[in-house]
């Protein structure tokens, strides 16, 4: 487009110069210009003929003709005086040009210092002479207001395009705002003279950007003939005016729908994706058990709200269930194991009671048939004892001895073995009898060592024992009955000595095991108990003895049992046998005198 | 018969062995022996001879010897009472059996020169007193 109006208007130009300068040329070839006489020129006529010519065309400004002398013959101009100075031109290049090529066009000056003007100078020939010489040289200034105000039509003020005519050297010739050139000195912008000055080409165009910044569309045109060039140009908004306008409508639909699609999606993150993914998050949290960690949801006053009410009071209550549940697990798992501890401890506390119960109940039992088969069987024996008794006396044996006649020896001995008899069952079945018998323990506090030492010392030890004392020195106290606890150790004592019918020694020990336990120890040098019958020799009635209950170790047994002692043996066979009781050591053995001290 | 220089005695027992055995052998030792065999003839004998002595079975088919003893006792401060048992007596139901006007305890079988002179010590206080 912009190119078109330049290459239009450069063709205008043309024109515009070449009418002149065809007017010139045409009064130059006018017969009545020319001179009547060879070498002389009609001054009358060429004034009247230029004066014609000065009224027609207003562009014309000045015009004079010069001789082949260079003299001025004829001035005329618009703003001289009534006779002006005539002038020599032989030397000026429009008259040796006009002579030699046959035409000038040239001399761009701002007459006055401000309207531009092109000198055209074309030679003097007569027409009618073939290959006539010429005879002088007329030359016009022609003011070129006339393409500003061509300009000026085509390019009006107001729009936007500009357009411009340049000469050689920026030279603003014509412009479509005509005050731009009505300047001394006036010229386009450098930016734009340097690009349109510089062209090869015919015509171009293309951007231009100026120092302030503005971009224009150029184009230009050459005026080839003349040098010059017409330029026009448009800011580029208008000159891409319909497309910028679409670029920046899309541009800002663009912006719009961005803008509106960043609000909308900020929006919908802020109403709908944020809520649910800070749901999402708290649900995870929920999952992974972490409920102090749920985060604050502080939701909109929608469904997604309502939502996050109903997930925020969900979790409120899952972590309550499950601080619930894990506090009611917690207590079910101390509960179960106090249960389990209970359950064991219970289940020992009654395993060891039906022991218990069922020794005490078979001991209550064999009490029960001792006590009737004792008492059923002491009755016999008392009335054989009383016919024994009675059968001696009136016999004079024993006590009645010497007072009758005399006894046969024999029968006097059978009597004594069936007294010796009576004492043997009576012996047995009060061995049955006191230890089926069930009473209350009578504990007193004494000093182990003195219990020891009163027992030995009414102890009838044959003369082959030996017998020898290891007490502790701290001689412990203890809370025992003295009755029951006189007739275990008596039965150990016993028992030892009884092993021992070759002689041997007998060794009573006391020592302070550990805290609280004081051990009694009852050593023999005997032949010792096999293994396997030393596991039995507690039990109620075993015995190895020819003659024996098989009750004393029992008794001893439920002795130091009712006392809360233990009982063990260790034998060797060959060595001899040690029997330990373990008695608790009584708490109240502070301030507790010594029967030694008291005497 | 020297019937007033003997001293009398009442056996009580159910077992009549043991009643006849017991008798014999103390008249040998100067006791006139009169025998119950349950407590209601006992009480009745007793009551109708006044016996200096009374042996008697803790144990009997129709009541306790220490109702007898408690009856005894309360119509005689002097009688010598005696229980006679064949098992262990507690410490308590000795006691008890003293309260109730007891004087002795013996275990079957007993030694009966022990026994007779147990009898005459207690017959020696009982005249002393």
């Amino acid at each position: 487009m912009q190119e078109q109006h330049a290459s239009g208007f450069a063709a205008t130009v043309w024109n515009y110069i070449t009418t002149y300068n065809n007017i010139l040329n045409d009064a130059a070839r006018h017969a009545d210009f020319v001179a009547e006489a060879s070498g002389v020129m009609n001054a009358a006529r060429q004034q009247q003929y230029l004066n014609r010519i000065m009224q027609l065309h207003a562009a014309f400004l000045e015009l004079s003709v010069f001789d082949l002398s260079g003299q001025e013959t004829l001035r005329m101009g618009r703003f001289l005086g009534p006779s002006p100075p005539m002038r020599n031109f032989f030397q000026e290049t429009p008259f040796q040009v006009a002579l030699q090529q046959g035409q000038f066009l040239g001399s761009l000056e701002r007459f006055q210092g401000l309207y531009p003007t092109l000198t055209i100078a074309v030679p003097i020939v007569d027409p009618r002479i073939p290959q006539a010489k010429p005879t002088g040289v007329l030359l016009g200034k022609i003011s070129l207001n006339g393409l500003s105000q061509m300009l000026v039509q085509q390019f009006p003020e107001g729009g936007k395009s500009e357009a411009a005519v340049v000469g050689p050297d920026g030279f603003l010739i014509a412009h479509s705002n005509p005050k731009m050139v009505f300047k001394v000195d006036a010229k386009l912008p450098k930016e734009i003279t340097d690009v349109i000055l510089t062209q090869t080409q015919e015509k171009g165009g293309g951007e231009v950007v100026l120092q302030t910044g503005k971009t224009f569309l150029g184009a230009y045109a050459v005026v080839s003939q003349l040098g010059w060039v017409v330029y026009v140009q448009q800011p580029i908004e208008s000159a891409y005016g319909a497309a910028i306008e679409m670029k920046g409508e899309i541009l800002r639909v663009l912006v719009w729908v961005v803008a509106v699609t960043i609000l909308l999606s900020l929006a919908v993150a802020g109403h709908i994706t944020q809520p649910i993914r800070a749901l999402n998050q708290a649900a995870e949290r929920l999952g992974k058990g972490h409920f102090e960690e749920v985060p604050e949801l502080s939701m909109t006053n929608d469904e997604i709200g309502d939502l996050a009410q109903a997930f925020i009071h969900m979790a409120e209550q899952i972590k309550e269930r499950t601080g619930e549940l894990s506090h009611a697990k917690e207590e079910l798992e101390k509960f179960a194991h106090f249960l389990e501890k209970r359950v064991e401890a219970r289940t020992r506390e009654l395993r060891a009671a039906q022991d218990e119960l069922i020794k005490k109940e078979r001991l209550a039992a064999i009490g029960q048939m001792a006590s009737v088969v004792g008492h059923e069987i002491r009755n016999p024996l008392a009335v054989i004892n009383n016919s024994t008794y009675f059968i001696k006396t009136k016999l004079g044996v024993g006590a009645a001895a010497g007072t009758g006649p005399p006894v046969d020896p024999k029968i006097a001995k059978h009597l004594s073995i069936i007294e010796s008899e009576i004492k043997q069952a009576n012996s047995i079945i009060s061995e049955i009898l006191t230890f089926s018998r069930s009473r209350e323990l009578k504990p007193e506090i004494i000093a182990i060592n003195n219990f020891l030492e009163e027992l030995l010392g009414v102890h009838p030890f044959p003369s082959h024992i030996n017998v020898v004392r290891e007490l502790d020195a701290s001689n412990p106290v203890v809370n025992i009955d003295l009755d029951e606890m006189r007739q275990a150790v008596r039965n150990l004592i016993g028992n030892g000595v009884e092993v021992m019918p070759n002689g041997g020694t007998l060794t009573v020990a006391s020592e302070v095991v550990e805290a609280g336990w004081v051990r009694v120890s009852i050593k023999d040098t005997g032949s010792g108990i096999p293994p396997d019958v030393v596991e039995k020799i507690f039990a109620p009635f075993f015995t190895t003895k020819a003659r024996g209950t098989g009750l004393g170790l029992a008794v001893v047994r439920k002795v130091i049992d009712r006392h809360n002692g233990k009982v063990d043996v260790e034998s060797v066979v060959g060595k001899g046998t040690t029997f330990r009781l373990y008695l608790p050591i009584s708490a109240q053995v502070a301030g507790f005198p010594e029967p030694a001290q008291k005497a | 018969m020297a019937d007033k220089n003997l001293i009398k005695l009442l056996i009580i027992d159910d077992d009549t062995h043991l009643r006849e055995s017991l008798a014999e052998v103390l008249e040998l030792d100067g006791f006139e022996c009169q025998q119950a065999g349950n407590a209601k003839d006992g009480i009745e004998t007793a009551k109708k001879l006044n016996p200096r002595v009374v042996i008697m079975d803790i144990q009997l088919p129709d009541s306790s010897g220490f109702q007898i003893c408690q009856t005894l006792r309360k119509a005689s401060k002097e009688t010598i009472l005696i229980m006679m048992t064949g098992r262990f007596l507690s410490a308590e139901e000795k006691t008890q059996g003293f309260e109730l006007g007891a004087d002795e305890y013996i275990t079957k079988p007993f030694d009966l020169a022990e026994l007779s002179i147990r009898i005459r010590q207690l017959l020696t206080r009982g005249a002393k007193a």
